[in-house]
């Protein structure tokens, strides 16, 4: 069995893989890349030269291709020390023309378009560009050299799936020296007990220095309590959903006010604070690049996350995800087993109406309804993260609830009906069973199965959210981050949710096959039947 | 071969033991039994009950409307703009306004525009979407299954396509083709349909490979049945109940999709129901002004409910079983 289910889930992670390569393929080579300058204020106001080149300067930020300019490579060099900072000087200087430059220049730029046209770049040489008048440049219209080359698929691919893992360590950090680098193990964390704090609390941390994480092992009052940063998943950086912050860390980082609390600063500063020390991680030259770094820091470990009010994204969404097929069950296994009994009769013909009703309408319809009806009778119908009451989550679970609950109902009457001709239920019946015993002890266990066989994608798809009910009652959920991404060109985004989704359903399917097997002996994957 | 053939008189048996010829035009050889033939029953079955016949005769009339009432309405969306007094009107405003007419009992739009001209006219469009939409993959969607169904090297290759498939996003899918070639009808057909089928195909699949195996197929296989036979006499019969099934969940969902993404703000550029809905999304909020919003919302949701009504029943109809 479990080489069977590493084997199912060997194939479903190679597909979900390449799904998400598709999906690259999709936004990286078939989409019109001008698309995402088209509500960009800034390349409006950019004209000649500086327009092209802030054009790709932008696209090698979106992931679309590597970018040099000929003055990074000039910097680079003088870096090296291959060329001395006079010449680097001189060197820089572009001509408004190719004909105009410097000796100088024309030497250097001999090397660097030899250099990037050999690793298949292209070099382009923009001339200056002038004022009608012929005296001085024109707006943005200074000469521009760069080099440029799109991203080879696999090399794309391959840089993706091997930064999804990270696993810290301690030459990760650039500028901490390599005498301090190291780990130790501390049994009294700092956070709980600061510097001159008398009360020695007990709480054992693992900290590094060199690491990117400032704590790779801690403990603290949230649940699972002891948490960690040795390992963390990224699935690509965001540039216009969430600028900079990865979708993982998106996803699933608390929003809403800050919760603040007296908290120390390494410093021994005291301060009203949300900042969460555990989550430090490591910005070269932080420290003293502002006084209120300064202040409170006593390392490079500054970038700190804050502790909001309210759930993650995903944590909104699983919220109402899980009550509201919660509900669903509680509502549609009961109606559709009842309507089964009662076949034909009253009961069964208003269910009916019900699934029609709730699987052929348009969904955004009955959420319209359910809004409407919400409003009539005093219900809040959006979503305030900070003056939300319970009542908030009514409307919203009751739309989501809608539906399901007419599948539920749909699928469990047509598996109870097939399951009453069967020939062990008229056994049953001719053994003196009771129509009830019959009905709850034969037929409605094996008209479950299947539907048991959902409940692990039903949990997982809570995650994911409802892209309609989310924003119908602007919910801060998971639901429209798709949407989101695809309206503002965020390819990053956009290829990390196609990868968690892909995962999420290929694992709800196993664990799906996984439960049934569970509930029913008869059914085996490892073994083919007959 | 010939060595081995036995001549009947050198077996030394009397005349009347030996086999004889006989007539093939006798009666006796015949069974008699019903006259059945296939599609009739279904419409027996289909007409029998009552409320098909109303259904159906509200979907004639839905379809024909659409299809013809825009034809004379002479229906522009931009014919009052100018006019600030015929903006928003309730159907009792726009009634005193314009006089009794087909035109103003639901009032005026944002626009001055005839709110039931609007949605006549986003209903011709929507069902135009569905329609094609469905036809395309139910056509490849049943063609591929089939093959999927019967062969066995083609059951391992589409099952990895469709878990490939299966897991990329469908909005992403939509909204990326709609940009790639703009927002047009026959885009939005290709946006639906380029991936649409293998849900459809996967189903049949399934359809297909539980009826194959089944014990009157082996055995009319056993009598030298062609398989080209068993598939048209055997199978296809009871493929048609599960076709007509599909294509009634399927119809009313392209609308209902259609509205989603016009929604989303990824739809159709002409001013389809969803589109009409996006649209009025902020007339719902604004008393007085609602019947802009729900008229469409209304249309849409009775066309989907008569289209899986009628195509539910239908399927039940053309299942062999029910027509005793």
């Amino acid at each position: 069995m479990t080489k069977y289910l590493l084997k199912r889930l060997l194939t479903g992670v190679l597909s979900a893989c390449a799904a998400t390569i598709i999906v690259m393929i999709m936004i990286f080579s078939l989409l019109d890349r001008n698309l995402i300058f088209a509500k960009d204020s800034v390349y409006s106001h950019q004209t000649n030269n500086a327009r092209e080149a802030y054009k790709y300067r932008k696209w090698r930020e979106y992931g679309y291709l590597d970018y040099v300019t000929y003055a990074d490579y000039v910097n680079s060099l003088e870096k090296n020390g291959e060329v001395d900072a006079e010449t680097a000087k001189t060197a820089v200087k572009l001509g408004r023309t190719a004909e105009k430059d410097s000796e100088e220049t024309q030497t250097y730029i001999k090397k660097f378009t030899e250099y990037y046209e050999g690793k298949g770049y292209k070099v382009v040489r923009l001339d200056a560009v002038l004022k009608p008048s012929g005296r001085g440049l024109a707006e943005g219209g200074s000469p521009q050299l760069f080099a440029h080359r799109d991203i080879p698929l696999i090399s794309r691919v391959l840089k993706y799936f091997g930064s999804i893992f990270t696993v810290d360590n301690i030459h990760k950090a650039s500028g901490v020296a390599d005498a301090d680098r190291g780990l130790t193990f501390t049994l009294y964390d700092p956070v709980y007990n600061p510097v001159g704090s008398e009360k020695k609390v007990f709480s054992p941390a693992i900290m590094g220095n060199g690491t990117t994480h400032k704590y790779l092992l801690y403990f603290n009052d949230k649940f699972p309590y002891v948490h960690q940063n040795l390992l963390t998943i990224s699935l690509g950086t965001s540039f216009a959903v969430n600028q900079g912050i990865d979708v993982f860390t998106t996803m699933t980082k608390s929003q809403g006010s800050f919760v603040k609390k007296t908290m120390t600063f390494p410093t021994g500063f005291v301060e009203e604070s949300a900042d969460d020390l555990h989550t430090a991680t490591y910005v070269a030259g932080s420290k003293d690049s502002s006084p209120v770094t300064a202040a409170r820091f006593t390392d490079d470990y500054t970038n700190v996350q804050t502790v909001n009010r309210t759930y993650s994204k995903v944590g909104f969404s699983f919220i109402l995800g899980i009550l509201s097929s919660f509900l669903a069950y509680l509502i549609g296994i009961p109606a559709g087993i009842s309507m089964a009994r009662k076949k034909d009769k009253l009961g069964d013909k208003i269910g009916t109406i019900y699934i029609v009703f709730s699987l052929a309408v348009p969904s955004l319809a009955y959420i319209f309804m359910v809004k409407a009806l919400g409003r009539l009778i005093g219900m809040p119908t959006t979503f305030d993260l900070d003056k939300g009451t319970w009542l908030m989550y009514v409307l919203p679970i009751i739309s989501l609830a809608l539906p399901s609950i007419g599948n539920l109902m749909k699928w469990l009457r047509r598996y109870m009906i097939d399951q009453m001709n069967s020939d062990y239920v008229k056994f049953a019946r001719s053994g003196g069973l009771s129509e009830s015993e019959i009905f709850s002890k034969h037929i409605f266990k094996n008209a479950a199965i299947p539907i048991i066989h959902g409940i692990p994608s039903t949990v997982l798809f809570a995650l994911v959210g409802a892209i309609i009910t989310e924003r119908v009652y602007v919910v801060p959920g998971a639901g429209n981050l798709l949407t989101t991404a695809i309206n503002m060109y965020d390819n990053n985004v956009i290829v990390g949710l196609t990868l968690f989704y892909a995962l999420l359903s290929v694992v709800a399917i196993i664990l799906g096959d996984l439960l049934m097997t569970l509930v029913d002996p008869r059914i085996s994957f490892v073994q083919k039947a007959r | 071969m010939a060595s081995e053939l036995v001549n009947v008189s050198d077996l030394g048996m009397k005349e009347e033991e030996l086999f004889s010829r006989c007539d093939s035009n006798i009666d006796s050889e015949k069974i008699t039994a019903p006259r059945y033939s296939y599609w009739h029953s279904v419409f027996r079955v289909f007409f029998k009950k009552k409320i098909n016949i109303v259904v159906l005769a509200i979907l004639a009339f839905i379809i024909i409307f659409s299809y013809i009432y825009p034809i004379f309405s002479g229906y522009d969306a931009y014919a009052n703009l100018l006019d600030p007094t015929a903006k928003h009107l309730s159907p009792a405003k726009a009634i005193e306004k314009w006089g009794f007419s087909l035109h103003t009992i639901l009032g005026a739009g944002g626009s001055g525009q005839s709110t039931f001209d609007a949605i006549w006219h986003g209903a011709e469009i929507s069902l135009s979407l569905a329609f094609v939409c469905a036809l395309i993959n139910m056509t490849i969607g049943v063609t591929i299954g089939a093959l999927w169904g019967f062969s066995k090297k083609v059951d391992a290759v589409m099952m990895v396509v469709y878990n490939i498939i299966g897991n990329i996003p469908y909005i992403l899918l939509i909204s990326v083709l709609v940009m790639l070639f703009t927002a047009s009808f026959w885009s939005m057909v290709f946006a639906m349909t380029i991936t649409g089928w293998i849900g459809i195909a996967y189903f049949i699949r399934t359809q297909v490979v539980i009826i194959r195996d089944r014990e009157y197929n082996l055995a009319s296989k056993c009598l030298g049945t062609s398989t080209v036979r068993i598939a048209m006499k055997n199978i296809l019969p009871f493929m048609t109940s599960v076709i007509v099934t599909i294509a009634a969940t399927e119809i009313p969902s392209y609308i209902s999709y259609e509205v989603f993404l016009s929604y989303l703000g990824m739809g159709l550029s002409e001013m389809s129901l969803g589109k009409l809905i996006e649209a009025a999304q902020s007339a719902m909020v604004t008393p007085g002004w609602e019947i802009e919003f729900w008229s469409p919302v209304l249309l849409a949701s009775i066309i989907t409910i008569i289209l899986y009504v009628v195509g539910q029943n239908l399927g039940d109809a053309s299942d062999p079983r029910t027509h005793r």
